[in-house]
């Protein structure tokens, strides 16, 4: 599977413009039901814990307000990336201590080798990047997220 | 300074590891950059986000490069946790 086609990861479905629960297992759990809803998941209890048990395992909250809770599990069968953001910014407990404003959440199957990983990393540079997060934080449409997202990961 | 360290645990600069790296390496009276060893590229050590982007997987190399009157106990600290594979339970 080519982990860059973003409308294969990244559904519209998967974006959402609603404001998420406040705190950070709120969050995950707001996530990982984009995913669950679009029919992605076959196991849901699976996911959560695989995702909780990383961040008990290290905080995926990266710094500059973002966090991006992730996992290799089989409960999905195909990569899935689910994007949200919080107006007020959720405490991600990041080593910098900004509140997480843009939210990712990347489930890859068990067997999908590196993928979680490229994902990540991909993810990772194009969001230290001001501009990439500032049209995230803008966008006024899942459209627009979308696009952004296919930027990144061309 | 600088030094070229392998990458022993293995997933890779990920997850505890990488915490580990980030918050020692915002420890020290040093500006520590860190980049992959085949690439002139250079990002902040202190950054997760940074550390998160590198992607590096076990067993590559890395470069680290360090001034600051702590420059060289950094360079060791940081050169520690890379060789250290992670402990499993």
């Amino acid at each position: 599977m080519d982990v860059t086609d973003i409308s294969t990861i990244t559904p519209l479905e998967l974006i959402s413009l609603e404001e998420p629960p406040a705190t950070k297992e709120g969050a995950i759990e707001f996530l990982l039901d984009l995913a669950v809803d679009a029919g992605r998941v076959d196991d849901r209890d699976a996911a959560l814990d695989a995702l909780l048990e990383r961040e008990e395992d290290a905080t995926t909250g990266v710094g500059f307000g973002i966090g991006i809770p992730h996992a290799k599990t089989d409960a999905v069968s195909k990569p899935t990336v689910a994007f949200a953001r919080s107006t007020e910014g959720i405490d991600f407990d990041a080593m910098d201590d900004k509140p997480a404003k843009l939210l990712f959440m990347i489930l890859v199957p068990a067997a999908g080798g590196e993928d979680h990983l490229q994902i990540l990393s991909a993810l990772s540079r194009s969001l230290m990047h001001e501009d990439v997060r500032e049209k995230l934080l803008e966008a006024e449409s899942k459209q627009t997220v979308q696009d952004v997202l296919a930027e990144v990961v061309e | 300074m600088e030094r070229t360290v392998t990458v022993v645990p293995e997933d890779g600069l990920h997850a505890r590891p990488a915490s580990l790296f980030v918050e020692t390496a915002n420890e020290f009276d040093a500006d520590v950059q860190l980049g992959r060893a085949d690439e002139d590229d250079l990002v902040p050590a202190a950054s997760m986000l940074a550390v998160t982007g590198l992607g590096v997987g076990h067993d590559e190399s890395v470069r680290l490069v360090a001034e600051g009157d702590d420059a060289e106990a950094a360079l060791d600290a940081l050169e520690d946790i890379l060789s250290t594979p992670e402990a499993k339970q």
